[in-house]
């Protein structure tokens, strides 16, 4: 057996512990993806399947044991471990620092005093693999949140790990980088004997893993094979998941209110390496009750995009309206009155000592009149008033980024690849933050990857691509649009209408 | 120019130190204020990354350095000719000192240096130790603007206020600058055990390290 779990038990110091009495078994050259609701305990799992518990972090509680090709990963010394075993983190910024994409990949061989030919050799061959080459010599932190998800996963493989253990690995990536992944991962079959994927939607890996195993109330299920799980509304549901086949729901219809943000030709100062601006000759507008749901290619101009509109990165030509009112001489800060924005990692834009204070200080910035105690319940927070922001888990804080966006008032709310909506309590609370912006006569632009969300959720489509927008309208045309088709991306429900045919 | 940046950076670090004797050598302001700029000059045409910063820091520093060394000599009853002299020399030799390494730190990522320590066959806990030292204030310093922009987007108004708001606004970036110190911190600790990182082991290189460290992987020379 390549890997074998024996009763194992973690807890942090709680009365329960997280995971209870897991028993797993991991034959060589099987593929096995576990399956859980945001907080049931995935990512504890998979860094202890890793070794990373109990060799790098420590929990208050670990009974039972992990054994790889026999041998109890307690008595395997660090440096073995992680020759044998590759890890991919849910954050990956976890595992960086300010080195660039080659220094990443290299960094496990080098460290092992791997020759320098054997370690030129085998980080070109990654990075041609994962299509990383246009990459080469960047910092990776400046890199986007899915690129740099693939250099960690080329680190993980270069020292050609017998196991492989990947955490959430296509968050933040695009449909053409998820399956430039599942391609990687196919090709790694040949150097890696097992993988165990870790994930909250299973289509997007299916096509790479044959086995799989829910988590949910601190245990794991029996592993069962993949595909016929698929079809199986009710066990995911379950396990308080989206189920990967669900047909699509009813779409939002709206009839659109006054026009509160206009953008017209708007060129950025920031240009490609062509020396083309990333976005030229731009024109959009926002209107009150819409959901403008938001997709393009992983550097296609999105978050330029946000930023232009916020103030954030400078233009050098166009014009922004906010409530018609001409905004493009206003600072960030002006602007960010009337615009929340609620970024993926939110992390990056906290700076309060406690959550209170975080909507409290939404609200004393916009026309938001509620208590906050109120908008804390709404958002899931009851009780976390106190608590100090950079302790809630990242889940917790997308929450407050809702509760933060709506207590500000402002009419429009910018959500950028909410992670949050990938499992049913999730999705629920975002509707929740949907429902209120619009029926209050307020607007959000949601970006993401995942199309069947947008699809789900929002009342317009914008395809941002070559520099512009590429499409702009409804959703089901623009799934059958020339500018969607170009993407080479599956259509949403795509895999549903073929299973229902 | 920018071939300069590519430099080793021992080779960075010796011209720096060389160049700074030299600073602290000169006899007196008519020697120093010049040599200090033509450093600045230096760093101008090398196109040394946000020297616009710096230079309003360096103007920060020779304000000081000379009301400091006025005040100081004018206490003790030098004529007031004498002490501006000598408190322009000061200013000049820090001038000097501090734009020096300030080349070598903006143009010296730590992965150019681990790569210049390895090919050097340094211990791996040198190596580490000088790639943080030089890393860390650089990362820190863009941690720091990172949050500016995200106190913009939040609404704080932090750039048309008054300077004593402004100096109120960035002390409010120290929470969440430790909080990143510290994640930045856990981050670099938890790669350098899981990818295989001991003091015990000397490290190699992917890089071709001379007078010049490779700065990227090319894809035209396959054969190499």
């Amino acid at each position: 057996m390549l890997l074998a779990v024996d009763k194992l038990t973690l807890g942090f110091g709680a009365a329960e512990p997280l995971l209870r009495e897991v028993d797993l078994a991991l034959a060589p050259g099987r593929r096995l993806l576990v399956c859980g609701a945001t907080g049931s305990g995935k990512s504890t799992l998979m860094m202890a399947l890793a070794g990373v518990i109990p060799k790098i972090s420590h929990v208050a509680q670990y009974d039972g044991s992990v054994t790889l090709e026999g041998e109890n990963v307690l008595h395997i010394p660090q440096d073995a471990l992680f020759s044998r075993v590759g890890f991919v983190a849910q954050s990956a910024e976890d595992q960086l620092w300010d080195l660039s994409v080659e220094d990443i990949i290299a960094f496990p061989l080098e460290n092992r005093a791997t020759p320098r030919d054997e370690v030129r050799a085998r980080v070109r061959v990654l990075m041609e693999h994962l299509e990383l080459t246009e990459l080469a010599g960047r910092r990776v932190l400046t890199l986007s949140g899915g690129e740099r998800r693939m250099v960690v996963l080329a680190a993980a493989l270069a020292p050609r790990p017998d196991l492989l253990v990947l955490d959430e690995p296509t968050t933040g990536l695009d449909p053409a980088a998820r399956g430039r992944l599942c391609e990687a991962l196919k090709q790694a079959s040949e150097d890696v004997s097992g993988l165990i994927i870790a994930e909250q939607d299973p289509a997007h890996l299916a096509p790479v893993a044959g086995d799989l195993a829910l988590l949910s109330n601190g245990t794991l299920s029996a592993v069962r094979p993949l595909a016929p799980a698929l079809d199986d509304t009710a066990l995911w549901r379950e396990a308080g998941l989206l189920p990967p086949r669900k047909h699509r729901a009813q779409r939002r219809t709206v009839e659109p209110g006054r026009e509160l943000l206009s953008v017209t030709g708007l060129r950025t100062t920031l240009a490609r390496a062509s020396g083309k601006p990333v976005l030229d000759a731009l024109d959009l507008t926002l209107r009150a009750g819409e959901v403008l749901g938001v997709i393009g290619r992983n550097g296609a101009g999105k978050t330029t995009l946000m930023k232009s509109v916020l103030g954030l990165t400078p233009v050098s030509a166009g014009g922004i309206a906010l409530g018609g009112e001409a905004a493009q001489d206003w600072t960030t800060a002006k602007r960010a009155r009337q615009i929340a924005y609620v970024p993926q990692s939110m992390r990056q834009i906290l700076f309060h000592m406690t959550a209170a204070e975080e909507v409290d200080f939404a609200r004393s910035m916009g026309q938001g009149r509620e208590d906050t105690g109120t908008v804390l319940a709404r958002y899931g927070l009851e009780g976390q008033a106190e608590t100090n922001p950079f302790a809630l888990s990242a889940r917790q804080q997308g929450q407050l980024g809702l509760a933060c966006a709506e207590a500000s008032g402002a009419m429009i709310a910018i959500v950028d690849e909410p992670l949050l909506a990938r499992d049913l309590e999730g999705r629920a609370l975002l509707e929740t933050f949907l429902d209120r912006m619009t029926s209050q006569g307020r607007a959000v632009m949601l970006i993401s990857h995942d199309l069947e969300l947008v699809d789900d959720l929002a009342t317009r489509l914008v395809l941002v691509g070559d520099g512009g927008i590429a499409y702009d309208g409804p959703l089901a045309e623009g799934w059958q649009s020339p500018a969607f088709a170009a993407l080479g991306w599956p259509t949403p429900y795509a895999p549903a209408r073929e299973s229902a045919a | 120019m920018t071939r300069l940046h590519d430099l080793n950076f021992f080779v960075k670090l010796a011209a720096a130190f060389a160049l700074m004797t030299v600073a602290w050598l000169a006899p007196d302001w008519r020697f120093g204020f010049p040599f200090a700029a033509l450093i600045l000059l230096m760093l101008w045409a090398t196109r040394v990354p946000k020297l616009g910063g710096y230079l309003k820091g360096a103007g920060l520093l020779t304000l000081m350095v000379i009301v400091s060394w006025m005040v100081n000599l004018l206490l003790q009853g030098v004529s007031a000719p004498d002490a501006l002299a000598h408190a322009a020399k000061m200013a000049a030799r820090l001038v000097a000192t501090t734009a020096l390494f300030y080349f070598v730190m903006e143009t010296s990522p730590p992965g150019a240096i681990l790569a210049a320590c390895s090919a050097a066959r340094l211990p791996a806990v040198v190596t580490l130790v000088l790639s943080l030292l030089f890393g860390i204030i650089p990362m820190l310093r863009d941690e720091f603007e990172r949050i500016a922009d995200a106190q913009r987007a939040r609404g704080m108004e932090i750039d048309d206020v008054s300077l004593v708001r402004r100096l109120r606004f960035a002390l409010a970036r120290g929470v969440p600058l430790l909080v990143q110190a510290i994640r930045t911190a856990h981050a670099i600790s938890f790669s350098l055990s899981l990818y295989g990182f001991e003091l015990s082991r000397k490290r190699t290189t992917w890089r071709e390290v001379g007078l010049m460290v490779e700065p990227r992987m090319t894809w035209k020379d396959m054969t190499r």
